[in-house]
């Protein structure tokens, strides 16, 4: 208990999840992103519009996780 | 009189370290972009000290602890914080003469500490919070930047790898230029904060403002142009370095560890836990570099930077206790921090000159 205190163990861990789930996250996210766009520009040229269209909405999707994240990411700096 | 003396002696000091920190941090918050060709130097700089200023603004968590949970503020005086941000930033300079990688952050808690024990012993200390906010996660921030750059950047290869390059390197570019503000917000934040802490904690050992207090608008808008302004100018003079001294990494990887070390920085600073950003940066550049291969990791600045980290507490410390032994053979009041400012003023311009002399480059310390 005593060592817990010390080692302020919950602010911690929470700022290790916090900085997994993030920086692992949006990488990931932003990743997808890229992947989309890429796949979207690939498929367009192969003319299979289907295909490209649903690359192309998982990517903006994507792309708008890690926007969405980043405002979250802000919030919750400033809100303290 | 004498204690106003000392006061504006002590906030003119941390100003100055507060510029320095971010003259000298410049390096680690824009390297990467520069790097990558994901910004041109001069827009990078420009940027990165707009989003220090604005990053300054967003939270006082780290700030409060420097000023509340390091050293008991009701046994100290300014003329203990003054002799402690002597230790700090003559460590610094000796760190930056000899291209050490040190951190400004913990020379700046070591030197408060150190003077705060020369001047009123061990019980000055609060252990708690040097061990639970400053030394645990001055270990683990680092290396869990390192971490989660190198599985950010295998993320990163697997998914987004097998397109066409061209689509790849322009993706993560733009979103270098989102990574790398998020660093220099997350930078600007946390660094910021301690000059913040340590004018806040001089001010209550003055009486200016009651213990417990938070920092006053001043001290967070001083604070936050003192770091803009060092960042913006400290980045005009290693423009000059940066094509040789900067290690070579793809936008991917410069994405990978920006996005880590804000991470880190940013979560850390919300638990209000004062870190070494160069540390915290570096730690992600070599997981980037890890996550390719292990082999593109300069391990021997690795080593440097855990030598100056194991030193730069108890340097740090030492300097601001032996400043605060000499400031007390003047007395209680404002001569000695007099004497001691024109002498480290006097030891500054000539170490920058014979620096200048030499033509050595600037190391970025945090």
């Amino acid at each position: 208990m005593m060592l817990a205190t010390i080692l302020h163990t919950e602010e911690l861990l929470s700022t290790m999840v916090a900085a997994v789930v993030a920086g692992i996250g949006v990488t990931f996210a932003f990743s997808v992103g890229i992947w989309g766009a890429g796949q979207f520009v690939e498929l367009s040229r192969n003319e299979r519009p289907v295909a490209a269209a649903a690359a192309g909405i998982v990517g903006a999707l994507a792309l708008a996780c890690v926007v969405a994240a980043l405002a979250i990411g802000i919030l919750v700096m400033t809100d303290k | 009189m004498s204690a106003d003396i000392i006061l504006v002696i002590v906030v003119a000091t941390a100003l100055a370290f507060d510029y320095t920190n971010g003259f000298h941090d410049t390096a680690n918050v824009v390297a990467t972009s520069i790097s990558t060709g994901a910004a041109r130097p001069q827009v990078a700089i420009a940027f990165a000290a707009i989003l220090n200023f604005v990053g300054a603004f967003i939270s006082i968590s780290v700030a409060a602890t420097v000023a509340k949970d390091v050293v008991d503020a009701e046994v100290i005086t300014p003329t203990i914080v003054f002799a402690g941000l002597i230790g700090a930033i003559a460590w610094n300079l000796i760190t930056w003469y000899f291209g050490l990688p040190s951190s400004s952050s913990h020379a700046l808690i070591g030197g408060v500490v150190g003077s705060a024990v020369a001047a009123v012993g061990f019980d000055a200390v609060i252990a708690d919070g040097v061990i639970g906010k400053v030394l645990i996660p001055a270990v683990v921030a680092p290396l869990l930047a390192f971490l989660v750059a190198a599985v950010a950047i295998g993320i990163s290869y697997r998914v987004a790898g097998k397109q066409r390059p061209g689509i790849v390197t322009r993706g993560y570019r733009y979103g270098q230029i989102v990574s790398g503000g998020l660093l220099a917000l997350a930078h600007g934040t946390n660094d910021a904060q301690k000059t913040m802490g340590v004018i806040t904690l001089a001010l209550i050992a003055n009486g200016t403002l009651a213990p417990e207090s938070d920092p006053p608008s001043w001290v967070i808008f001083s604070a936050a142009t003192a770091i803009a302004l060092g960042t913006y100018s400290g980045g005009w003079r290693i423009i000059k370095t940066t094509g040789t001294r900067i290690i070579k990494m793809d936008a991917a990887q410069g994405f990978s560890a920006q996005g880590a070390g804000a991470a880190v920085i940013l979560a850390s600073t919300h638990y209000g836990f004062p870190l070494s950003t160069t540390h915290v940066i570096n730690g992600g550049v070599m997981g980037a570099g890890a996550g390719k291969r292990l082999s593109a990791v300069r391990w021997g600045v690795a080593g440097n930077i855990f030598v100056a980290w194991l030193l730069t507490l108890p340097a740090a410390a030492a300097i601001g206790g032996l400043t605060y032994g000499f400031t007390r053979i003047f007395g209680t009041g404002a001569l000695g921090p007099i004497l001691v400012t024109l002498m480290a003023l006097s030891l500054i311009v000539a170490a920058f000159a014979r620096r200048a002399q030499r033509g050595a480059p600037v190391e970025a310390t945090g």
